[in-house]
């Protein structure tokens, strides 16, 4: 698959701050990114960085495998959600996603039907008619979004892009999101981990302005060879039992939970180790509340903060 | 080039539409419209009180017309020579004898204040932009230097409207305090007054924008307008006083590049005259916001 954007070893700093310290990625093109990190890891710099709106001090970005951002060349083929900016408060909200749009160059037809869709996915063709200083905070993160996708960019960039919507409105928009894999490259910045784990495919981890891990999702989550058994409370789990059972699976119970987690890589089938645990506790008259594949992103970046990364690696 | 000057109309007539709904720039319009009508009004009582004086110590029967003394010592030929002794240049008093004494007076007007005007209005267009960050909305969109000069042609355009505005509101004030009015020829060189000081203020945005493009809040951009509008008619003053010959030609070439120093040539009604001025002052115009523009397309945002 060829790559809609590539950096490496950008570095950008801001003074005596470093905050991008030779960060190197490779976002896939139709791939929905996550980009994962603490405050001031560099999220926010790398996607300005992008988008042409701060020059890096070294390094390469390329889009498209074209080079950097150059306004001449990808006007409408670039968006961004940028996190912290308010529009022109005067502007009708229509009016703005038109000139928006008539700057990137989309013909009249297009531009209109584009409009009228955008601001009914994001909720807001009842207030088209409104200046922008009348939305709330949430209004204004939908008009945000909307922008972003105005056109149908190769590369959207999204900064916090559900920061401040309501569940309802957030569902909707992660939905849409999910429906734009293949045909866009979204990248999604977040600290909302459920959201990155609900939308991307693909996740890096970005700690000081360097990459720390970028994986698909289901290998950072172990999808494939890791399941999580919870048991009724108080629950004995007989650990000798199945550790003679399951040569070569390693078996981690919860501390002070009746709960237990199987990592077994390659050895075994998931519905084959699953069949035959089951099987097991079934015989020795466990009771089995849950079982859980794989681990979740937030476990898996906990665990990555708790020992001392490593300096690169995908 | 087409798509360049697509993407600046586009900017210019955004920025333009944007600006008039802004509430501080309408504020500072009508302040600007209220205050030429009512300088206007001022200098129609001044002049009235004035010919009531003349009429009084001269013996004259009273005309009972505001302007009416005037305009007819405007007419007359010894007052014409007493002028043209005054500027010590005939061509030049003949050429502001041509002009009705109010529009000389609004042609005052707008050069001395237009520029304080673009100070207040213009300075803040793009600091205000970065500062909110919208322009991050644009500048993946569209290259920086069209943006700048959309927002360049957008203020013009105000500029132009705030001008003609106060010239309506003048040329009124002229025609209903008045009685001796010449209100075809006042509108005419009122007009061309617009025009003329529009271009000697275009220098000055050209200065805002740049000053804009510099500094990172709107209010520090504004505080830097003034700033920077005092420093020219500073910088102004002492190279033309102190401009010569030898090393003080240096002094002509300083007093060049303020739009001050081509302000004297826009009262001319000969073209010869005001053509190069106002080619030197567009040409200024584009300088000033060019070198702010040098910093900005480097610039974070």
């Amino acid at each position: 698959m060829s790559a809609a954007l590539e950096l490496k070893g950008v570095v950008k700093s801001y003074g005596k701050i470093r905050a991008l310290d030779g960060l190197d990625l490779t976002i896939p093109a139709g791939a929905i990114f996550g980009l994962v990190g603490s405050n001031g890891a560099g999220k926010t710099t790398a996607m300005a960085v992008v988008a042409g709106l701060l020059r890096p001090a070294a390094g390469r970005v390329s889009l498209f495998g074209e080079g950097p951002f150059a306004a001449e060349r990808h006007a409408g083929r670039v968006s961004l959600l940028p996190q912290d900016s308010r529009f022109p408060p005067h502007a009708r909200v229509a009016d703005l996603l038109r000139f928006y749009g008539q700057l990137q160059g989309l013909g009249a037809g297009d531009l209109e039907n584009s409009i009228g869709g955008l601001l009914d996915w994001v909720h807001l063709t009842d207030r088209r008619l409104s200046p922008v200083k009348t939305l709330s905070h949430g209004m204004n993160r939908r008009l945000a979004i909307a922008q972003a996708f105005l056109g149908s960019p190769e590369l959207v960039l999204l900064d916090e892009p559900l920061n401040g919507l309501d569940p309802v409105e957030a569902a909707r928009v992660r939905d849409m999101i999910r429906q734009r894999r293949g045909l866009q490259s979204v990248v999604i910045s977040s600290h909302n981990l459920a959201d990155i784990e609900a939308l991307c495919d693909t996740v890096a981890f970005i700690e000081k302005g360097r990459l720390v891990r970028q994986d698909a999702l289901e290998v950072i989550t172990q999808q494939c060879h890791r399941l999580t058994y919870v048991l009724s409370p108080g629950t004995v789990i007989p650990l000798q039992s199945l550790a003679e059972s399951f040569p070569g699976v390693t078996w981690e119970p919860a501390a002070g939970k009746a709960e237990i987690t199987a990592t077994f890589p390659g050895r075994y089938t998931t519905e084959e180790l699953n069949g035959r645990v089951l099987r097991l506790f079934l015989e020795a008259g466990l009771g089995i509340l849950e079982i859980r594949r794989g681990s979740d992103l937030e476990t898996e970046y906990l665990r990555l903060h708790a020992t001392p990364p490593p300096l690169q690696g995908r | 080039m087409n798509s360049a000057l697509r993407t600046v109309s586009l900017v210019a007539r955004h920025e333009l539409s944007d600006s008039v709904r802004s509430r501080r720039v309408l504020v500072l319009v009508l302040l600007y419209l209220a205050g030429s009508i009512a300088a206007t009004a001022v200098f129609i009582s001044v002049l009235q009180k004035i010919e009531v004086q003349l009429v009084s110590s001269l013996g004259l029967a009273s005309a009972g017309k505001t302007g009416s003394v005037t305009a007819t010592l405007w007419k007359s030929d010894a007052f014409r020579e007493i002028l043209t002794h005054l500027i010590g240049n005939r061509p030049l008093a003949e050429s502001l004898l041509a002009i009705p004494p109010l529009a000389l007076f609004y042609g005052w007007l707008s050069f001395a204040f237009a520029p304080l005007l673009v100070m207040l209005t213009s300075s803040t267009r793009v600091s205000e932009e970065i500062w909110s960050g919208s322009a991050r909305f644009v500048l993946f969109r569209i290259p920086r230097l069209h943006w700048i000069f959309g927002k360049f042609a957008g203020q013009a355009l105000q500029l132009l409207g705030a001008l003609l505005l106060s010239a309506a509101g003048a040329w009124l004030t002229g025609l209903v305090r008045m009685h001796s009015f010449e209100p075809l020829a006042t509108a005419y060189a009122m007009l061309l007054f617009s025009a003329k000081a529009w271009l000697y203020a275009l220098a000055f945005l050209g200065l805002a924008t740049a000053i804009s493009q510099l500094c990172a809040g709107p209010n520090l951009a504004v505080a830097f307008g003034f700033l920077a509008l005092i420093a020219m008619a500073i910088v102004s003053g002492i190279s033309e006083h102190f401009a010569g010959d030898g090393w003080r030609r240096i002094l002509d070439v300083v007093n060049a590049l303020t739009p001050e120093a081509h302000r004297l040539d826009l009262w001319w009604g000969d073209s010869a005259h005001f053509v190069p001025a106002i080619v030197f002052l567009v040409t200024l115009s584009v300088l000033y916001m060019l070198a702010g523009y040098a910093r900005f397309a480097r610039r974070n945002l």
